[in-house]
């Protein structure tokens, strides 16, 4: 009786060994991104394709986090590739840089503005905070009452890229509010009446907001396409040195494959 | 092998092997200070214990660390945490003062002056809403009273006056001490409600029959001898309101700043962070080495705040014991 | 203390029969009106602060029964969510409502073994005492403990190699240390003060005749513990397991923390049930937060569906504390373990 039972214990701890091993060596590989939330939407589409083309042949964990924790995580280690969406600068060495789209960075706000165009000085002078009133010295009618400006918190590559072209390089006032995603920053903008921001062409041509032109030229994906827009940036997928294997093999698809370019032209726009 | 096991064990088998898995509570106690305090070690090293005095901007700190990655210089690791102390204080001490007054104040209401057969029915709600989880406190406060209080009571005069230094949204002190008040109350009012039932009623009644009418009786009589209750009903409320994380980020604001009591009535609007909504917050950057450092060192602060709470309510109780009521 | 002065005082004062309630001279107490002004704004605060209350707690459960009924459809409990941008599409809550099923069955899998031996311990044997009262202090410092505490901690130990089997390692070395197991064992930490204290009450409620008559009878004290004194507290454990469970599933900051976050359960590895162990997800709470405005949230009637859904839970464990607790007083004549919150 109790020489059955053990034998029956040490079969089920075999078998369940005996699956496990195999299994395991034959586990797909996983290939983590971490980064960006304004390019998130696009590389969430992109690798589910991917996956459906390719099917068993690789798993996706993508989180977000911001541009900088996305380049944070891959140079230590713990992510395959970074969604970054600012330009390399000094600090990124030993990181390579595969821009996959164009976004557009637009300055939104909320859609019971009637505000329709902010000059490149207007633009500067409220998101460092000289101007503090809506006031029809905007050109134009405007709502009225302080603006409330929301920027995005310091790990954003949206932010990097927006002052460096849209910003003349200033910084935002200290006293604008920080919000942590895209998705969160367009909430904030939607519900407050008095509010101005900026986003990526993808969130703000959502509906729901007012997307300004600047400088008399409006935000959407024609006007970035044509080179018209003059607030254009770069999407890259970054990896510790040269992509390896999977990781590989999917930046290659972004880069190559048709189905791929399809999704980006969706929304965003093509590189060359 | 099975065989050993399967028979009677004797007693002392027993009582070594059951008191060897008691004590793995206690390493895990000890783990949590020593794994904590290790991984916090670099903010005490770079900054002494200065990192919880003020003075620096706490925001340009945290961004610092969030972009230095790997092997930070020694001033990546700069910390002056003292708006998120100030902010946990503040709360904590609003909904503590607001909520124990309002705890005694209706408990005496349910035990002493409702109708039987209203504490019947309240005080199982009031039950409820002490296991509430924190999430849906958050969410109604995010959903109603954060839009409320932007769009309605605060005033735009008041907006323009702090314009040059913090935005008022509506999420800020005065919401999140409301919020805070209500979930920490009902803990309060379980505890002094049950205390208050323990009391001989002879006691009140011997008050009464001196001349005392029934609520300076309970006053003078009951709520002194149920001091100790009071003081483990802080203590829990308090610990509760210290750990608060999840609600208090959803509606306080989000940003590390010190709210000015200066400020006059905008002192209630202006947003707030405590030790707890940071950690939410910043948690997703505990893989960078200075920022992490900041996380856990603001965790052990919360664990050490925690334990002496709990040492000083056992102190406080102390002297307290010959006031015990029977049963 | 207040001044005895006979003459400020009614006379008509005489105390009715004894009771503990305040009902007891009712009939021929002082009126308020005569008391002095400190005492009726007091009495003015009491009714308004008990009255307040019943207010507050009637709003909060009635809004959330509004809104729920207004959101809440059936089809979204057996739905999986999907990622997407706009609230109309992205499904119901199907994950998430597994995810803090199994979550709770982790958690109590995990407390319960430790906090029956640590009560069994410590109401039955206990020796030393020294070592009894170092068990009891750390189980109440665990009780003590934040949930975001307890939270970082389970992230400081997951994310060592030693515990890299529980979650998975990426490419380049890091431990992810988020994972169903590491969410797991930390809300076992939440659940194990409830059930330690209420099991621990019980055994000393068990009156001492009834050891008495097993030792009589020649039985050792681990088989009277677990054949006499254990079933008898079968309805302690049971009211500790429920506060357990209340508090696991109320949990938000842990799920946030050491869960993953990912909208749907994603399992790691291949072998079946340990891969939804190493796997990660969300819980129903950490739903209701990404879709408030406080995470990416363009979706609060989800975020008001999902709540009402919790709401129900934590109404009905609440419902069958209550209903153990009665059950116990009726059936041994003891008196029951109130809700210990």
């Amino acid at each position: 009786m109790h020489r059955i039972r053990r034998l029956s214990v040490a079969l089920t701890v075999a078998g369940v060994l005996g699956v496990a091993a195999p299994a395991a060596a034959n586990a797909t590989p996983l290939v983590t991104i971490s980064g960006a939330t304004s390019s998130y939407p696009l590389v969430d589409l992109l690798a589910n394709k991917y996956v459906k083309l390719h099917p068993h042949k690789v798993r996706f964990k993508i989180t977000q986090g911001g541009t900088t924790v996305g380049l944070a995580n891959v140079k230590d280690g713990s992510d395959t590739i970074a969604d970054v969406a600012q330009e390399p600068n000094g600090s990124d060495a030993g990181l390579v840089f595969y821009p996959i789209a164009k976004y557009a960075i637009c300055v939104v706000t909320n859609k019971s503005n009637p505000v329709t165009n902010l000059t490149p000085a207007q633009v500067t002078s409220i998101f460092t905070g000289k101007t503090k009133t809506w006031s029809s010295a905007l050109g134009g009618a405007t709502a009225s009452g302080p603006i409330e400006v929301f920027t995005r918190t310091s790990v954003a590559g949206v932010l990097t890229s927006f002052k460096s072209l849209l910003l003349e390089g200033k910084s935002v006032e200290s006293a604008a509010t920080e919000e942590s995603t895209e998705g969160q920053l367009r909430q904030a903008v939607e519900s407050a009446p008095d509010g101005i921001g900026f986003l990526s062409n993808y969130q703000a041509n959502k509906g729901g907001l007012n997307a300004v032109e600047f400088n008399g030229v409006a935000c959407d994906q024609a006007t970035a396409a044509s080179g018209q827009y003059q607030g254009v940036a770069d999407f890259y997928e970054v990896t510790k040195g040269d992509a390896t294997g999977a990781a590989a093999s999917f930046i290659n698809w972004i880069d190559k494959s048709p189905a791929a370019k399809k999704i980006i032209a969706s929304q965003w726009i093509l590189i060359g | 092998m099975m065989e050993w096991l399967r028979r009677p064990w004797p007693d002392h088998r027993a009582e070594r092997t059951l008191g060897a898995v008691s004590l793995f509570v206690f390493v895990v106690v000890v783990a949590m200070a020593v794994f904590v305090a290790t991984k916090a070690w670099p903010i005490f090293q770079h900054n002494g214990l200065s990192w919880l005095s003020g003075g620096g901007d706490l925001e340009s700190e945290i961004n610092r660390m969030t972009v230095a990655t790997t092997k930070p210089a020694a001033a990546v690791y700069h910390l002056r945490a003292w708006p998120l102390i100030y902010g946990t204080l503040l709360s904590t001490a609003f909904a503590l003062v607001l909520g124990l007054t309002i705890a005694v104040l209706a408990s005496v209401f349910f035990v002493e002056l409702a109708p039987v057969r209203v504490s019947r029915v309240v005080i199982p709600m009031v039950r409820l809403l002490a296991s509430v989880p924190s999430v849906i406190y958050g969410l109604i406060g995010i959903l109603v009273l954060v839009p409320f209080v932007g769009q309605n009571l605060i005033t735009t005069h008041e907006r323009e006056s702090v314009q040059n230094v913090i935005q008022l949204t509506g999420a800020g002190l005065a919401v999140t001490v409301v919020i805070l008040t209500i979930m920490i109350t009902p803990i309060m009012i379980a505890l002094i409600c049950e205390a208050l039932a323990s009391v001989p009623p002879s006691w009140r009644e011997g008050a009464v029959a001196l001349g005392l009418n029934p609520l300076r009786a309970v006053r003078a009589v009951t709520l002194k001898a149920i001091r100790p209750a009071i003081v483990a009903a802080a203590v829990l409320a308090t610990a509760r309101a210290l750990g608060e994380a999840v609600m208090i980020q959803m509606v306080s604001g989000g940003k590390s700043f010190a709210p000015k009591p200066v400020d006059g009535v905008v002192f209630f609007f202006e947003p707030l962070r405590t030790l707890a909504s940071a950690i939410i917050d910043y948690h997703d950057g505990i893989g960078s080495p200075a920022l992490g450092a900041s996380v856990y060192a603001w965790a052990l602060l919360l664990l050490f705040s925690a334990f002496a709470l709990s040492v000083t309510g056992y102190l406080v109780k102390l002297p307290l014991r010959k006031y015990q009521t029977r049963g | 203390m207040s001044t005895y002065s006979p003459e400020a005082q009614q006379s008509g004062s005489v105390p009715g029969a004894p009771s503990g309630r305040g009902s007891s001279g009712r009939g021929r107490r002082s009126s308020p009106m005569s008391w002095r002004w400190g005492d009726r704004v007091a009495l003015a605060a009491a009714w308004g602060a008990g009255i307040g209350l019943c207010v507050i707690a009637a709003a909060i459960v009635l809004y959330m029964g509004y809104r729920g009924i207004q959101y809440l459809r059936p089809g979204l409990i057996f739905t999986h969510p999907r990622v997407s941008e706009s609230g109309a599409d992205s499904g119901g809550f199907l994950d998430p409502l597994i995810g803090t099923i199994v979550l709770t069955v982790i958690g109590i899998a995990l407390a319960l073994p430790l906090a029956l031996a640590s009560a069994v311990w410590v109401a039955e044997y206990g020796r030393p005492s020294w070592l009894a009262r170092v068990v009891e202090s750390s189980i109440e410092i665990v009780a003590g403990t934040p949930d975001i505490v307890i939270a970082i901690f389970g992230l400081a130990i997951f994310q060592l190699s030693l515990f890299a089997p529980f979650s998975f390692t990426s490419q380049g070395g890091g431990v992810y240390g988020n994972s169903f197991i590491a969410a797991g064992a930390m809300m076992s930490l939440l659940a194990l003060p409830p059930v330690y204290a209420a099991t621990r009450d019980g055994l000393q409620a068990v009156p001492g005749h009834m050891r008495e008559a097993a030792f009589a009878l020649g039985k050792t004290r681990i088989t009277t513990i677990r054949r006499v004194l254990l079933p008898s507290v079968r309805s302690n454990i049971a009211t500790g397991v429920t506060l357990g469970i209340s508090r696991i599933i109320g949990s938000t900051a842990i799920v946030l923390i050491l869960l993953g976050a990912t909208l749907r359960i994603e399992t790691q590895g291949s072998v079946p049930g340990i891969d939804l162990l190493r796997g990660t997800g969300s819980s129903l709470t950490t739903y209701i937060y990404d879709n408030s405005p406080a995470g990416e949230g363009g979706a609060p009637q989800k975020a008001y569906a999902a709540a009402f859904l919790l709401l129900v839970f934590v109404l009905l464990l609440n419902l069958l504390v209550d209903r153990i607790g009665r059950a116990q007083a009726s059936s041994t004549g003891m008196t029951p373990i109130g809700a210990v919150v």
